[in-house]
């Protein structure tokens, strides 16, 4: 039952971490209008940056917002890596193919779980096993040649050495050991795909008839401590993400009758900096502070 | 050129980090690209060295910077910067900002993609010092050093240790006004990291905890604000005589009625301008009562304490100042009555009223407010006014104010007018969102301590000076008189120091001025020239 509760318990540690996280950001307090052209959900304007802010008294007309253009936008972003191909082409090619490593690996994965499913229920699919077999190889290359090539890039890169820490190059290693065992694993098995989907199965049927072997075992370890490791780390930026973006830079809604609240609840908080111009001997709140002047 | 490490940062407290060279820097185009013809840099001299605290570029920003005599001065300091690093990180003293500031700080993948976006670290010639993230990463690993529980333990383990001394505060604090603030890296970063906040928000430790400030921007300008009206020192009876001279001067040149309203109870629309243009630029807040009065629209300038001057220095460096100056034109508004609150040619005015201070007036505060582009191009297009264009039959550029255009998304208004009204209007390369700041953002154009002024000019400015020579390209010369159109006060400032370091008035033709002017001199009702090519 060792793989049962190493695989299980790895998966629910991941998503409590990364759940604590995710919880620990949303529920930071609302914060003061810091948005940011080019806002995609701008249906007409967003092509050259444009907002709402340019329509003749924009409060009194209706806002037309795009869905499809902030999927479209965030789609390309994500797969594409759209700003790091506009602002910085050199490291693109490297930052894709590490990113696209990942994401078919990521792929692979899912069609093995999706496979091990279908088998729980007595069908099998060759096909599925085929297409995952050969999608984890081109993700374990991708991803291996995309580390290999940003550690040399941070290593030989003037501008990126003094930012690279002990942390960022372990980082790497990490995810080039996953890659690498991945990659000796695919070589030894038949069907890795087949060989994955089957111990996903026998690990939702808690069969006791899992069993394995070098280097798959390497791999599975590795990469399930790695899954442990990766929300206590900045590598969650994917989630990260959503935020800077979506309630940051995209966040553009004018204040409504529920934002009001939050805001003269924030107002209500002490004001505890000590500069002479905010400090006061009777301590005072947001609200009391904002609307007073006290002298310097 | 010396290679920085972040570590340098703590090193030889009362020796600069590095020296400008002038040869170092980006070259610009003829006439230009001489440097031996143009003035360099103001070297301190041996009395300010031994004097001011300047131990960053050789330049100095505050010469208000104190400079203890001794480690236990140093050592109190240094304890006021941990209080305040605690408290950018504490919900109740940092609401405003909380989220973003965490988000910068967690998040970076350290890829440097921001770095070829920022025009002051292209124009230094890609120096260490400028880089967006080389201020950022440092006071990042203090903040997990020192924030964060076992951040000393990490930080020696992982080999991000940095030291916080005297040297690494002061040069801090003078490195956060190496900055304008104007975004283009955060616009770069695929993570969504703001490197520009970062340093907001290291500004707002120096002001919010230790009283650090330029004078400029605090003593001489959101208190100055709040106590007399304006940053400018401008009281409100002193405001409406200015103004009021100016209506009899300006009747006198153009032949018509030139009369602003003042505080008038009930009016459609409050106009706030920045008082620095009744000084400075009188040509402007001339040109909007010329265009207001013209269309016929029910419009009003307040008297009161504030309500002529809507610049608001507390958006670069101070939440509790921004909020105050923010919510004393709401309040000037509501008193008044008026339905709406117009912004005048005011880039940062616009973020901190439109925008960032929409999460803080409340209730009847929260007043609409209002653009000047929009208002202008609906006033431009009303058919309430006859233009003739061909009287604007000059080279004009237009410069896109970052607060305006990539932090608002007010890109297109002013364009419409420009093509309508000026028949040689030509785009910088880039522009729009993607435009370079003039250099004087941040606040830093109106701060001129020491010899700032200096690398203003030389080092911040130095991208926007090319793009716009860049622009003129085709008519390179003195003999054709060009425009660069500037709408917002504090970028005219930046430009109006940058045309008078390089002489481009005279070796180029070029001047400066706002978007309302140029809509005036197309009038056909004002039968002399109203745009004044170089004191003509």
């Amino acid at each position: 039952m060792f793989w049962h509760g190493f695989i299980i318990g790895s998966i629910v540690v991941f998503i409590l971490i990364l759940a604590y996280r995710i919880i620990r950001i949303a529920s930071l307090p609302v914060h003061l209008r810091w948005e940011l052209a080019p806002i995609p959900h701008e249906r007409d304007r967003s092509k050259y940056g444009g907002s709402y802010l340019e329509v003749y008294e924009w409060w009194q007309k209706p806002r037309k917002k795009s869905l499809t253009a902030v999927i479209k936008y965030m789609a390309v972003e994500i797969l594409l890596l759209r700003a790091i191909w506009k602002y910085n082409r050199a490291l693109w090619p490297l930052s894709l193919t590490f990113h696209a490593g990942i994401y078919l690996v990521i792929l692979a994965i899912l069609l093995s779980i999706i496979h091990a499913l279908v088998s729980i229920g007595g069908a099998t699919s060759e096909l599925l096993l085929d297409i995952a077999w050969i999608i984890a190889i081109t993700g374990y290359v991708l991803g291996g040649l995309g580390v290999v090539g940003l550690i040399l890039k941070r290593i030989s890169n003037e501008g990126l050495r003094p930012f690279s820490s002990f942390t960022t190059y372990f980082n790497l290693f990490f995810l080039g050991a996953v890659f690498l065992t991945g990659y000796m694993s695919w070589m030894k098995a038949e069907n890795l795909a087949a060989d994955m989907s089957l111990i996903i199965k026998q690990t939702l049927t808690l069969d006791n008839a899992i069993n394995i072997s070098y280097p798959l075992s390497l791999h599975i370890g590795l990469s399930l401590v790695f899954l442990i490791y990766l929300p206590m780390t900045n590598m969650i930026h994917f989630i990260a993400k959503y935020f800077t973006y979506h309630e940051i830079r995209w966040d553009d809604e004018p204040q409504d009758a529920k934002m009001t609240v939050k805001i003269l609840g924030l107002m209500k908080q002490p004001v505890g900096w000590a500069s002479s111009h905010i400090k006061t001997e009777e301590k005072k709140n947001w609200a009391d502070t904002s609307s007073g002047h006290e002298k310097t | 050129m010396k290679k920085l490490k972040l570590t340098d940062i703590a090193a030889n407290e009362n020796t600069p980090l590095t020296e400008l060279n002038i040869d170092e820097l980006i070259p610009l185009p003829p006439p230009y690209d001489r440097a031996g013809d143009l003035p360099g840099f103001r070297q301190l001299t041996e009395d300010q060295r031994q004097r001011l605290v300047c131990n960053l570029d050789g330049v100095v920003s505050y010469a208000g910077l104190p400079k203890p005599e001794n480690e236990a001065e140093k050592k109190k300091y240094i304890e006021q910067f941990l209080g305040g690093l605690k408290k950018l990180l504490d919900k109740e003293n940092n609401w405003t900002f909380l989220q973003p500031l965490i988000l910068s700080l967690d998040y970076c993948a350290q890829c440097q993609t921001c770095n070829d976006a920022c025009p002051v670290y292209l124009a230094s010639g890609r120096n260490d010092l400028y880089r967006p993230t080389y201020r950022s990463e440092i006071f990042r690993r203090l903040i997990d050093k020192y924030g964060k529980t076992g951040g000393k333990l990490r930080a020696r383990l992982t080999g991000k240790d940095i030291r916080l001394n005297w040297a690494t505060i002061t040069r801090l604090y003078e490195l956060s006004y190496r900055c304008n603030l104007c975004r283009r890296c955060a616009q770069a970063c695929p993570m969504g990291v703001d490197n520009a906040l970062i340093t907001r928000e290291l500004r707002k430790l120096f002001s919010q905890e230790l009283g650090w400030a330029p004078k400029e921007l605090h003593e001489k300008g959101t208190v100055l604000q709040l106590e007399v009206g304006s940053p400018t020192g401008l009281n409100p009876r002193v405001a409406i005589d200015n103004l009021e001279f100016l209506d009899e001067e300006f009747s006198e040149a153009t032949g018509i009625d030139v009369k602003t309203v003042w505080d008038k109870q009930g009016a459609d629309v409050l106009l706030i301008h920045s008082a620095g243009d009744i000084i400075s630029f009188p040509e402007s807040p001339i040109s909007f009562t010329i265009l207001c009065n013209a269309a016929g629209i029910n419009w009003t300038l307040s008297s009161e304490i504030g309500g002529y001057d809507g610049v608001n220095y507390g958006l670069f460096y101070d939440d509790v100042q921004l909020a105050r100056v923010a919510i004393r034109h709401a309040e000037i508004a509501r008193k008044l009555g008026v339905k709406k609150i117009v912004m005048g040619e005011c880039g940062h005015q616009h973020k901190a009223f439109i925008t960032v201070a929409d999460r803080v007036l409340t209730g009847d505060l929260n007043i609409p407010r209002e653009s000047v582009m929009t208002f202008l191009e609906n006033l431009v297009f009303s058919g309430k006014i006859e233009f003739d264009p061909s009287k604007n039959d000059f080279p004009v550029t237009l410069h896109d104010p970052c607060n305006v255009v990539r932090n608002l998304g007010i890109v297109e208004p002013q364009r419409r007018i420009l093509r309508y009204l000026c028949p040689q209007f030509r785009e910088m390369t880039p522009s729009g969102v993607d435009n370079y700041c003039c250099g004087g953002g941040g606040g830093l154009s109106v701060m001129s301590d020491v010899n700032f002024t200096d690398w203003k000019v030389n080092v911040s400015g130095r991208m926007k000076f090319k793009q716009v020579l860049e622009a003129f390209a085709d008519v390179p010369g003195p003999e054709v008189n060009k425009y660069v159109c500037a709408p917002c006060l504090n970028c005219k400032l930046q430009f109006r120091d940058i045309f008078e370091h390089y002489g481009a008035k005279e070796r180029s033709g070029i001047i400066c001025g706002g978007l309302a002017e140029l809509i005036v001199n197309a009038m056909v009702d004002i039968k002399t020239p109203f745009i004044k090519w170089f004191d003509d």
